[in-house]
């Protein structure tokens, strides 16, 4: 070890060094203090013996400036004094001594002293590294963290249209990521999809759910997926991937203007509230299925509730952190409390403020426990464009050429799955029109819903006018369906390029016919019923003859022709 | 902060009452509650899991109920969760949980 004697003392000084040597320590004098400071800067050593009375600068002096040269490692200071009052010795202390040794010296004791002091500097050294370690890893793992919340945000706000017109959010994660998922989504007919999803937990291992829940919306509602296949897909991917005391309570819902109707499937998450023009609680929409990622999906778990969509109508839903959020006292904000903002007392548009206020002013400064999010849906906005871009997705070019595909659906499979998405992906792989995309499945989506409904089904459009009507109109719909035992729906597409007098191919026209193996409909009717826009529902033809060069009927109504042009 | 277990054990049956908070903290005492009882697939034994003196549930205590209906390797009648306040069971059943358990 290498010891620092200060000592004006000249015996004293050469006695200790002596002893020191003979112990094998590698030995430094200094005649008073400020050479001992000098020494000490210049030498580094480990471990200083310093005397108190002498010139310059005292003991007591050297041994702070000492302390202070050296404050981020540590080196011991004993003190050599003939003095033993309690005086003296708290003064050695106070300026930073870490020991004394009373002359004269006995050898037995300063080699036990030096030994200890070693121990100490030792351990400290060692806390010292680790220490530094432990601030290098955290950085680092802070920096990972960082990164990867770039990355986890990146992939959930890809093509989320939560700036949608319609919408007002607010999501607060009580750590860096957010266990609380909130995505929005145009689907190729025009509806808005929404999903609120609150996974187990919070924090790292709660957001990376999240992941693959965000492709899965965002990849079928654009194929045209309704929001039961949504959540069966992500049922069974978060099935697949996660543990057994993780789940994903979640809420999706689909507001369609055209059809003024909001679908809801609402797993584990708190009612979501419907409010009316007077901001009046008019209906609350219950969980009634369990949270995704707990069993495998039964036909029952698709089912979704269908309700009529008023202009004035505005839908809340939130996560439980909202109500569960404490205040210091532990009392919790409770659904109670929210509820009481519903009672017409607060105008409808200033509802989602005031609220998000009072939670605010109810947790204080109390720490936060979980993620909470609360979502608005205006429905009076509902129509508006969001200024996002809507499908942006670069889709491969391909010249217009010849092609037809053909499809028969049997009652069997009309009842097990809604084949449009799947029939709209093939389409759009085969011959994908920019822009086009939507206006196709709109009118492949009407003409099949026409032939399924009324074809097939016999149901009428006029059941829809009332609330009541539109009500029973889908359970109706549900009931005839699953004892649908004869029929079938035949869809016929052909495609043919068009060309210019320089013979160049500008773009192409789609045959479309559909017909349906039931008693036919009276198209005129339902026609005109469509163009007096009277309300709910049945705008279907006039929409696809918009959108349609031509659109024709056979006699029986059960066969309907529809060309579709589009340019390059 | 966190609550307690205690378990109390009969031939055919266990029952695990749970007083205070149960949330993420109790992960482990939960598990060893009912450890024991599940290595032993040879009969099979009732769980009950005793909610009158719990104050607070959150998703994660929904979790090692899932974790526990899994390791038991029971049907849906052999664990009972009993006695939940109002609150509680209304947490329970926004979850749907009533289609795993029997919640008395």
């Amino acid at each position: 070890m290498k010891i620092l004697i200060v000592d004006d003392d000249r015996i004293n000084s050469t006695v200790l060094n002596r002893l020191l040597s003979r112990e094998g320590h590698q030995v430094l004098s200094a005649e008073d203090g400020r050479a001992g400071v000098e020494m000490f800067a210049s030498e580094q050593p480990d471990l200083v013996l310093m005397d108190i009375r002498m010139p310059h600068m005292n003991g007591y002096e050297a041994a702070r400036a000492i302390k202070q040269i050296s404050s981020d490692r540590f080196v011991p200071v004993i003190f050599l004094t003939a003095v033993t009052d309690e005086e003296g010795l708290v003064q050695c202390i106070e300026s930073g001594g870490d020991d004394f040794l009373t002359k004269p010296f006995n050898r037995t004791i300063l080699r036990a002293k030096i030994e200890a002091m070693e121990r100490i500097r030792r351990l400290h050294t060692e806390l010292h590294t680790q220490k530094e370690e432990l601030e290098r890893h955290q950085e680092r793992v802070q920096q990972e963290l960082d990164i990867s919340q770039h990355l986890f945000s990146n992939i959930v706000r890809a093509g989320n249209l939560l700036d949608a017109p319609c919408l007002r959010h607010m999501s607060v994660p009580m750590s860096q990521f957010n266990g609380d998922l909130l995505v929005a989504s145009y689907n190729p007919a025009g509806g808005l999809h929404v999903m609120l999803g609150d996974f187990t937990g919070h924090g790292l291992s709660a957001a990376v759910g999240a992941l693959p829940l965000s492709e899965i919306f965002y990849g079928l509602t654009a194929q045209g997926y309704s929001i039961g296949d949504l959540a069966e897909a992500m049922n069974d991917k978060l099935l697949d991937i996660m543990p057994t005391r993780m789940f994903c309570a979640a809420c999706l819902l689909e507001v369609d203007f055209r059809q003024q109707s909001l679908t809801v499937w609402n797993g584990g998450l708190p009612d979501v509230l419907l409010v009316d023009g007077q901001g009046r609680l008019q209906h609350r929409i219950l969980s009634n299925h369990l949270p995704l990622g707990i069993r495998p999906f039964t036909p029952d778990d698709r089912k979704v509730a269908i309700f009529e969509l008023r202009k004035e109508t505005r839908a809340f839903l939130y996560s439980d952190g909202l109500t569960e959020a404490t205040r210091s006292d532990h009392e919790m904000f409770g659904s109670e409390r929210l509820e009481r903002y519903f009672d017409g007392s607060v105008p409808p548009e200033k509802l989602f403020d005031t609220i998000w206020a009072a939670l605010e002013h109810f947790r204080g400064t109390a720490q936060q426990t979980d993620d909470i999010s609360i979502l608005e849906i205006d429905c009076a906005r509902a129509g508006e464009e969001s200024s996002g871009d809507r499908f942006s997705q670069a889709r491969k070019k391909v010249t217009p050429t010849n092609w037809s595909l053909s499809f028969f659906f049997s009652p069997q499979l009309l009842q097990t799955v809604d084949p449009l998405p799947a029939i709209v992906h093939a389409i759009m792989n085969l011959q994908a029109p920019t822009g086009h995309r939507e206006r196709i499945y709109t009118t492949l989506a009407e003409l099949f819903s026409n032939a399924l409904d009324h074809g097939l089904l016999g149901l009428d459009t006029r059941t829809k006018r009332t609330p009541e009507g539109f009500l029973r109109y889908y359970s109706q719909r549900e009931e005839r369906l699953a004892a649908l035992a004869h029929g079938f729906i035949r869809l016929e597409l052909t495609h043919i390029p068009q060309f210019d007098e320089k013979q160049q191919k500008i773009g192409g026209e789609m045959h479309i016919r559909v017909e349906d193996g039931g008693p036919g409909f009276d198209h005129r009717r339902v026609h005109s019923a469509l163009e007096d826009n009277t309300g709910h529902g049945g705008r279907g033809i006039a929409l696809v003859r918009s959108l349609c060069t031509k659109l024709s009927y056979n006699d029986a109504g059960n066969c309907a022709d529809v060309v579709y042009r589009w340019t390059i | 902060m966190s609550g307690t277990i205690s378990i109390a054990r009969s031939d055919q049956e266990t029952t695990i009452s749970i007083k205070g908070r149960f949330n993420f903290e109790m992960h482990s005492q939960f598990r060893a509650a009912y450890q024991e009882e599940t290595t032993d697939k040879s009969h099979s034994r009732r769980f009950i899991i005793d909610l009158a003196g719990t104050e607070y549930i959150d998703s994660s205590a929904l979790g090692m109920l899932l974790l526990l209906r899994e390791e038991a390797g029971t049907n849906e009648a052999d664990i009972e969760i009993a006695n939940a306040r109002p609150e509680i069971r209304k947490i329970l059943e926004t979850a749907n949980f009533q289609r795993l358990f029997k919640i008395t």
